[in-house]
């Protein structure tokens, strides 16, 4: 197996801790190890993060293939969540959504060429009052307007 | 709950303790036995605010006398369209939920709670981490809290993105590190939720009003509000009002209304509002003739509703109801976890005929075929979310039916 | 033990007494009542996702699922009322939407349940006009193995087998709703000895046999009921068979041997009977005879070498008849070196015996002692042989100056009888834990083939004048039953399909 970031296994440890059972720490650690294999859970990542738990690799597998914030396939940089959920579709998500078509040539769960950033449409992110919305990796963007929306993406290195 | 939410600094422990914060939880352990926070909080008649609002204090009462230890679970979860309101509390009052937390383990006996947050909220995870290692240092948290022998533990583990991790049994499979498949009931979590531990689940917002009911009293709490809907409640009002927010109210004191033309300014455009959800997006659709109901849990429900989650999403009359019946199918059918028959094929199912509506193609009869998958779904599944489901896809090809029979007409002739 | 507490209920208006608690698939099972159900299976943990089963609980309000509601004292259920009926049509017309029109290709026709279940329950029209959903197809989960995603209606009951019942753990669940589909894990080849069982379970044709695949459609087989006989414990199957030619064994269910289940070793372990080398008629010198002019022959050699020492091998694949029948010969000869081998490998802790062959016992029953390791180094006037299915051979260095043989293969001897395999006879035979077990005649390999056992009878004859064996299997079972104190009060029928118990002493483990 290739081996994990001395500092990830030792976090890793250490939240196994919080919890009878050492598999429930499992989604936290994944996060952690998505971070440090380059943003996506490859094949190896799968089998690596199923042997630092003791679980079969399909366990893992599974874990990827259930939670939207886990990515089977390479992703950008960046990761761009732009709610699409009723409240946001209300206060024009969807034009958006046209734009960054239009403009980055993506759509949902495709990648820029030049790699800055992967698009996903997510459902109810929980900004509703404050809609349109949009997470870029763990940076929140409210009150989204075409020309704001514009501006970030730009901005993304 | 939303007092000192506007200052910056309410979410440092010093601050917090200086507008009062821990003082409930000092009362309680020093004075009071955990029998006597039970009997508080089903005095005040709180529910759960996540939206089933179950009695809080009757939940508690459902563990059982066992040597096995036992966990309180927060359910941060929150993803229901429309509702952003336990972000508000976790993000800008964090102690207030910490305190509650601990409240409330130490009425059901347990020594370690987790709060589960859903991974899409970055800030509130953060946030709520310092706090906790705050109060960690502070004492208040971990062995011997206050000197008083009282030991408790509280963690944050984060979701990965699935509604469905909301509903509680899903929660607790997915905290013990699987897929988030809801469980067959029984058994109920009180008596076997994480690993087969009894295991409360509470909303946010409701640990939250813990705090309060204890540093008040119970009595207080039921004060306030009304009948079957006590206390105050954080409302999300989303979409087509001129100001949209999330307002602390006391439940039943005005109409829906009064609420969203009143006080929310009405719709930005000037048109007449068209639809709300009342409770987040699972619950029956409501138009404009219906509002005229109170805001309160009981009141709703009469009138064919729910307040749910108290996510209210408001359309105009510009808005197409095919759109927004298109928009809540592709939601659930996202969001089904797809053990069970009835929403796994009936989610799609539902998706695939609204979605024919907007392209063209479909007929008079596909209405009724709506509302009859959707009644497939009813009351036939292993979680909710399929009755979340079924409640407004089956609203809005009934109250909206002539948008839905325009389609066919406009695409028929086009 | 105390005795499980009962309860008394109403289920179709019908009162049943059963134990408290009992789930309300299996009370209407005991009613003589039939819920449908496809994730529910009695071996397996409930896992409550087809909602197949929906029945309704009088004062329940929503109609629950019989397989996790558990029976109560006065409870008054319903399983085909309108409400019931208009749930199953529902849930079966959702499970159709994205099943593929695979029937005419589908091995599963014939045997599969969500065509049953279609026929009976579902409404016989479609109102879904859309694509179906479309997900892996054709999948080889290693070489016995073939799963089919859009087949799938994500029971789990290959899941559940797997992990609780096999202990492999090895097949999960990959993506989410609608997108869900089954995944292996490791290198996607299954590794458990048991794999093939959930082909059994599966109730519709994801899972399906590489090796019956195609061979033939359901309604076209002949099924017999017997048992394996590859090794000691006798699992009970069926056996389907098409113009005389086996096609597959299944497993059959006997709660005192087997269970639901059986190996897959066993359940491939047939080829041999079809496609070996076989002796179709005996042979004298090398050359083909008939029966009677073989029989001579053997009499004479045998009554010759009376002097010189007779060697008996009977073979551990021998039923209880033609064992008794061989016992007779060599009573009638005086031959008192009377051995059997006993093949032995690897078992395990589920189904899988160390001894494999499937009648030791009875071969010990019928006094023949286990075979030395050494065999005394002399010249035999004659070796009188069953060359066994499976197992080693006697050593080359054995030597006798005429050889009589009973083997499936020719082989070189004075003369060589054929052999015919267990699913061409009836008899019995003692499996593991002394359970007496009927073999089924299911197919004729050759119709001039005569068995064993009537070729012993005869050759007793030839031997003793006045001896006459018995016609049938039934008579021949009768002739062990008086001689054996063990068989006492047993017939033919009564020891039917299921078997039963023995109590015998000194048979080996």
């Amino acid at each position: 197996m290739a081996a994990f970031s001395p500092e990830l296994v030792a976090r890793v440890d250490e939240l196994a801790t919080r919890y009878p059972e050492r598999k429930a720490a499992l989604v936290p650690a994944m996060h952690l190890i998505q971070a440090e294999r380059g943003g996506w859970f490859s094949d190896e990542t799968i089998r690596d993060t199923a042997e630092l738990f003791d679980v079969p690799d399909m366990h893992v597998r599974g874990m990827v293939g259930f939670y939207d914030m886990f990515h089977s396939q390479p992703v950008g940089r960046h990761v761009v969540r732009l709610c699409k959920t009723l409240a946001c579709k209300l206060r024009g998500s969807d034009e958006l959504r046209a734009h960054i078509r239009e403009q980055f040539g993506v759509g949902n769960g495709e990648t820029t060429e030049d790699g800055r950033f992967t698009f996903k449409c997510f459902e109810c992110l929980g900004h509703c009052s404050t809609a349109p919305m949009m997470l870029v990796d763990d940076e929140k963007y409210e009150d989204l307007t075409v020309a704001k929306l514009d501006d970030v993406l730009r901005g993304l290195e | 709950m939303l007092e000192h939410a506007d200052d910056p600094a309410q979410k440092t422990l010093e601050v917090y303790r200086r507008n009062g914060g821990y003082q409930a939880l000092e009362k309680a352990l020093r004075e009071m036995s955990p029998a006597d926070v039970t009997e508080e909080v089903v005095k005040s008649g709180v529910r759960g605010r996540g939206g089933a609002g179950f009695p809080c204090g009757r939940k508690w009462k459902f563990v059982p006398k066992t040597d096995k230890p036992k966990y309180l679970c927060v359910n941060a979860d929150e993803s229901e369209p429309g509702t952003c309101k336990d972000r508000q509390i976790m993000e800008r009052d964090p102690h207030q939920l910490l305190e509650g937390a601990l409240l409330a383990c130490y009425a059901i006996g347990a020594e370690t709670a987790y709060i589960y947050v859903r991974g899409e909220y970055p800030h509130s995870i953060a946030i709520l981490e310092k706090a906790i290692e705050e109060a960690r240092e502070a004492g208040l948290l971990g062995k011997d809290i206050l000197g008083t022998g009282f030991d408790c533990d509280l963690w944050v583990h984060p979701g990965a993105g699935a509604y469905i991790c909301g509903e509680e049994t899903s929660l607790l499979t997915s905290l013990e590190g699987n897929r988030g498949y809801p469980r067959l009931r029984p058994p109920f979590p009180a008596v076997e939720g994480l690993w087969r531990c009894p295991t409360i689940v509470n909303n946010v917002e409701t640990i939250s009003c813990v705090t309060h009911i204890i540093k008040r009293g119970g009595d207080w709490f039921a004060s306030l509000g009304c009948e079957g809907s006590t206390g105050t409640r954080l409302f999300c009002i989303s979409g087509h009002v001129k100001r949209p927010g999330v307002y602390e109210f006391e439940c039943g004191k005005f109409t829906m209304r009064e609420l969203l033309e009143d006080f929310c300014g009405g719709t930005p455009s000037g048109l007449p509002i068209k639809g709300v959800f009342p409770g987040g997006s699972s619950v029956q659709v409501m138009t404009n003739e219906e509002l005229d109901v109170r805001f309160d849990i009981e009141s709703v429900q009469k009138a064919g509703s729910g307040l749910g989650s108290a996510g209210m999403m408001v359309f105009d009359g510009a808005t197409s109801a095919v759109d927004v019946a298109l928009n809540i199918a592709e939601f659930y059918s996202h969001e089904s976890c797809g053990q069970c028959t009835p929403c796994r094929e009936g989610s799609d199912w539902i998706r695939m005929l609204v979605k024919r509506f907007l392209d063209g193609g479909a007929g008079t009869s596909d209405i009724d075929l709506i509302h009859t998958v959707a009644n497939y779904m009813d009351g036939t599944t292993i979680c909710a979310l399929a009755d979340a489901m079924a409640w407004p896809m089956k609203s809005l090809v009934e109250k909206f039916r002539p948008e839905f029979e325009a389609y066919v007409a406009e695409k028929a002739t086009a | 033990m105390s005795k499980t507490p009962t309860v008394t209920l109403t289920i179709d208006g019908r009162e049943v007494t059963v134990p408290a608690g009992m789930n309300l698939v299996e009370v209407a099972r005991r009613a003589g009542i039939d819920i449908p159900h496809y994730c529910y299976h009695p071996r397996l943990s409930i896992a409550g996702n087809c909602r197949v089963c929906l029945v309704e609980v009088e004062g329940w309000g929503k109609l629950q699922i019989g397989c996790n509601t558990g029976a109560s004292d006065g409870m008054v259920v319903f399983t085909a009322n309108e409400r019931v009926r208009a749930a199953r049509q529902g849930i079966m017309e959702l499970l159709l939407i994205n099943h593929p029109l695979d029937c005419t290709i589908c091995d599963q026709a014939g045997e599969c349940k969500l065509q049953d279940y279609a026929v009976e329950h579902g409404s016989g029209i479609t109102r879904f006009e859309f694509e179906k959903a479309r997900k892996p197809k054709n999948v080889s989960w290693g070489d016995r193995v073939v799963f089919d995603s859009e087949r799938c209606i994500l029971c789990t009951r290959c899941v559940r087998f797997l992990d609780e019942v096999a202990g492999t753990d090895e097949v999960g669940i990959d993506l989410r709703g609608e997108k869900s589909t089954l995944i292996v894990k490791g290198d996607g080849k299954l590794t458990s000895p048991y794999q093939m069982n959930i082909i059994d379970i599966c109730p519709v044709g994801a899972l399906t046999s590489r090796d019956f695949r195609f061979k033939s459609r359901l309604w076209f087989m002949k099924f017999t009921e017997t048992i394996c006989t590859t090794c000691a414990r006798g699992c009970n199957v069926v056996l389907g068979s098409r113009d005389d030619r086996v096609l597959r064994m299944v497993p059959r269910y006997n709660p005192a041997v087997n269970d639901h289940w059986m190996c897959d070793h066993g359940r491939l372990h047939y080829a041999f009977v079809n496609d070996g080398e076989r002796l179709a008629a005996p042979r004298v010198e090398g050359r083909g005879a008939p029966y009677p002019v073989a029989i001579e022959r053997a009499r004479t050699i045998l009554e010759d070498a009376a002097d010189a020492g007779i060697l008996a091998v009977a073979s551990p694949f021998m039923t209880n008849e033609e064992l008794f029948a061989f016992q007779g010969v060599l009573d009638a000869l005086g031959v008192e070196q009377r051995y059997f081998p006993r093949p032995t490998g690897e078992g395990d802790d589920l189904l899988v015996h160390p001894e494999k062959c499937p009648n030791a016992r009875g071969a010990a029953l019928a006094g023949f002692t286990e075979a030395p390791a050494e065999w005394p180094d002399r010249e035999w006037g004659a070796l009188l042989h069953f060359v066994p299915r499976e197992g080693a051979d006697l050593p080359a260095t054995l030597r006798a100056q005429k050889r009589i043989l009973f083997s499936l293969s020719p082989r070189d001897a004075d003369v060589c009888f054929p052999l015919t395999t267990w699913i061409e006879k009836d008899g019995t035979v003692i499996s593991a834990g002394d359970h007496l077990q009927r073999l089924t005649k299911g197919i004729t390999y050759e119709p001039t083939l005569i068995t064993e056992r009537i070729v012993l009878d005869r050759l007793h004859a030839a031997l003793e004048s006045g001896f006459e064996g018995p016609d049938t299997a039934a008579q021949a079972f009768a002739r062990l039953v008086a001689a054996y104190p063990a068989l006492e009060g047993l017939t033919w029928q009564k020891v039917g399909l299921s078997g039963v118990p023995l109590r015998l002493e000194g048979a080996p483990a």
